[in-house]
């Protein structure tokens, strides 16, 4: 009897439990991190410009070197294609 | 992403209370839980473009609060392993078990009492214990809280019946420490 009137006790001891009031700075901590994960750092930026501009040249040279591959005419391929020496016989 | 200014402070208005107080309840720390208040409202703030009012703003709220606090004592249970390949505790609220936590709300003659409560509170498994704080604290009525956790209000009552019986089962344990003081 004693053992379930102690656990009743415990079970009813959050009756009538007021809400605790959140401190008032939360309002500012929650908008500072707001703007932190907003900020994008200008190296950041420049990284990433970069990467691009890197990217693109690249691009651009392999298409222009395939282009320069597919116009030459076929002699020009032949004489390519020969020994550096000219020896026509081993 | 654009979120009007105004309309998230009235969100943060209308349920900073509601926020700090589950999360003071799970947590049963205040810098726990103010840290878990402000989470929730920077995620709200990113999210609030693609809230798409299926939920209430309030029930919607309280399911980011709960998952923050669940995420929360994951990762403090990982910082307290002892050596890098120890074993993971089975009980996720490991580090809540040596709480003497005094919740500020509750009244000077029960305050024993309620810390008694908190501490086995935290043996009840995540479901029963989101479950019992939501019914028993925050007063919430079974559909409300199916509703929050997303699962059927028979899932629930389910929940909130076996936490109680737990609770009972660990206070009654509690009992035979208590008569030998």
């Amino acid at each position: 009897m004693e053992q379930e009137t102690w656990i009743q006790n415990i079970l009813e001891s959050t009756n009538g439990i007021t809400p605790a009031m959140p401190n008032e700075n939360l309002w500012a901590k929650i908008h500072n991190k707001i703007q932190q994960q907003n900020y994008v750092s200008p190296k950041t930026v420049w990284l990433v410009a970069a990467s691009i501009a890197i990217l693109v040249i690249l691009n651009i040279t392999l298409l222009k070197t395939k282009t320069e591959e597919k116009t030459m005419t076929p002699s020009a391929y032949f004489e390519n294609s020969l020994n550096k020496s000219n020896q026509l016989y081993q | 992403m654009i979120v009007e200014p105004n309309h998230f402070e009235k969100l943060y208005q209308e349920h900073r209370v509601l926020v700090f107080n589950v999360a003071l309840n799970y947590m049963q720390n205040v810098e726990d839980a103010e840290e878990i208040t402000q989470d929730v409202f920077v995620k709200v703030h990113h999210a609030l473009n693609s809230f798409n009012y299926k939920s209430s703003y309030k029930t919607w709220i309280y399911r980011i609060t709960i998952n923050q606090c669940l995420d929360y004592i994951k990762q403090k249970n990982s910082q307290k392993r002892f050596f890098i390949f120890g074993l993971k505790s089975q009980n996720e609220q490991e580090y809540l078990n040596a709480s003497t936590f005094e919740h500020p709300g509750i009244v000077l003659e029960n305050k024993e009492e309620a810390t008694v409560l908190f501490q086995v509170i935290n043996t009840l498994t995540e479901n029963q214990k989101t479950a019992f704080l939501l019914s028993k604290l925050d007063g919430l009525s079974n559909p409300e809280i199916a509703e929050i956790m997303q699962l059927s209000i028979s899932s629930v009552e389910s929940l909130v019946f076996r936490a109680k019986a737990s609770l009972q089962n660990k206070l009654a344990e509690k009992f035979t420490q208590y008569r030998k003081k």
